[in-house]
């Protein structure tokens, strides 16, 4: 059990004493239980910090935005920011270090086990509430405690935490400057890749009507891009944004520059860009899940991310995130790397 | 319909070995299907997965990737990585439900034009029965 009083002194301490320019961690939100994220730059408000069910944010995205706002200002980091990282969130962080995009030095890492337990689902845990809202979630062993105008609800973790949680073998952040709860690493509370392995026993044409279904239903509002630390490069490929368009440019060069993906959410385009995605993510994706939870529509946008993940895993022995020295998926290669489809 | 179906072929070719081949398998006049489209790339590892997508996109009833045998890469490791990827974008595209025999890799020495005709030629026997590809390409509007 971690006690959210040794996550708010560390905080204190640490920018009290002036070690750290920010801490991010969480906070409680203004929309009913749910967290926020939370920026504190003063000792007082370490108070504010909070750690239950609802903390589901992947915080190293904001590590990656100060980091591109330093640039916009032309700044060196003067101080490390601390971050609160789950086990997925630290991973991530192990990412972003492989790629270079900061230094290890400039990050302290508030690591938080998920131990038992992880995340609410709020999709799961709607129809049981019989209607009501919950204003607080809070651990409490195996089960999560909700409060509804009704008064209090037991429900047990596992029939309203987040799939990614369930699935999840190492809810402990392996990289990490303080660390609180107790690693866990190893508990199977589902199978690895379950929902993964559910839909993959269907038939090709079963997975093509379930895709075309849901490739059909993206707005393109690039919420799952916006949400995820690995999208961080300045310029996306599916946006094309990047041709200077000047007086002198004429109608033939605006024609024919290049258009890997149009912006109209056709489902051509979307499985373009959702392809294009899980592609860019192989092997750097973590599986923290924002982008399937900040999905307007839905859009089962992890089982793909799972899919190239289980590949790397089977078939190249690859582990994302698992250390900051370590190879990227592919740049990488291995002389025992699968080639019977080749002809 | 008495004319039998041609599909459109877009063949990535590395400019060492496989572009080399298709080039002998032209000068020794071996008869092959006329339904590839050859690209020239400098390696099969400059071949971004978004070129096979794109290709997919923009109407392409079949993508095949050719290059150097393994170990013969002129850039040492391309072909290596290229291996790797080229394996992460099929089980991607097989994934969703798109049909294996649309995407097709092979290694092609500069000095095996028989073994291109006969890749392109059993390509485009494996595609005909499938009919033109209409999934992942783009619908335009009339």
């Amino acid at each position: 059990m971690i006690n959210i009083q040794d996550i708010r002194d560390t905080a204190r301490d640490m920018l009290a004493k002036g070690e750290v320019r920010a801490v991010i961690g969480y906070r409680r939100g203004s929309r009913g239980m749910l967290a926020e994220p939370a920026f504190i730059t003063s000792p007082e408000q370490a108070d504010e910090l909070v750690w239950d069910p609802t903390c589901f944010h992947n915080l190293s995205l904001y590590l990656v935005e100060d980091r591109k706002f330093l640039a916009h200002l032309k700044k060196n980091s003067d101080a490390p920011i601390a971050v609160v990282a789950k086990g997925c969130d630290a991973r991530s962080i192990v990412v972003l270090l492989q790629e270079h995009y900061f230094k290890r030095e400039d990050v302290y890492i508030i690591g938080v086990s998920c131990e038992g337990s992880g995340v609410v689902d709020e999709r799961k845990l709607a129809p049981l509430l019989n209607g009501f809202q919950a204003s607080n979630a809070v651990f409490a062993g195996d089960d999560f405690v909700f409060t509804t105008a009704q008064g209090e609800k037991r429900l047990p973790a596992r029939e309203v935490m987040a799939d990614r949680c369930l699935e999840c073998r190492i809810p402990f952040p392996k990289e990490h400057n303080v660390v609180f709860g107790e690693d866990k690493t190893g508990r199977e509370l589902a199978a690895p890749f379950a929902a993964l392995t559910r839909f993959e026993a269907q038939g090709a044409g079963e997975r093509w009507n379930f895709w075309s279904h849901h490739f059909d239903r993206c707005i393109r509002c690039f919420a799952c891009r916006s949400v995820c630390p690995m999208c961080y490069c300045d310029e996306c490929v599916v946006d094309s944004i990047t041709f200077p368009v000047t007086p002198a440019t004429t109608a033939e060069e605006k024609a024919n520059r290049i258009r890997w993906i149009e912006r109209s959410a056709t489902r051509s385009e979307n499985i373009t860009y959702l392809m294009t995605r899980a592609m860019h993510l192989a092997g750097r994706c973590t599986d923290c899940g924002e982008c399937e939870r900040a999905c307007p529509v839905n859009v089962p946008i992890r089982l793909l991310n799972n899919k190239m993940e289980r590949e790397a895993r089977e078939k190249f022995g690859f582990e994302p995130g698992a250390s900051i020295g370590g190879p990227s998926l592919v740049a990488s290669f291995l002389d025992s790397d699968p080639g019977d489809f080749i002809r | 319909m008495s004319e039998q179906y041609e599909p459109k072929i877009v063949a990535f070719l590395c400019k060492w070995c496989s572009s080399a081949g298709s080039d002998l398998a032209g000068v020794s006049r071996i008869q092959y299907p006329a339904n590839a489209t050859p690209i020239t790339v400098p390696c099969t590892g400059a071949i971004s997965p978004m070129y096979i997508l794109s290709a997919f996109n923009k109407g392409a009833d079949g993508v095949l990737v050719s290059g150097c045998h393994i170990g013969d890469c002129h850039y040492i490791e391309g072909n290596y990585l290229a291996r790797r990827k080229m394996h992460l974008t099929m089980e991607l595209l097989k994934f969703i439900g798109v049909e294996p025999d649309r995407f097709r890799m092979s290694w092609v020495s500069a000095a095996e034009g028989a073994k291109f005709a006969q890749v392109v030629t059993d390509f485009v026997n494996d595609l005909q029965p499938l009919g033109p590809q209409d999934k992942l390409k783009k619908a335009v509007s009339t």
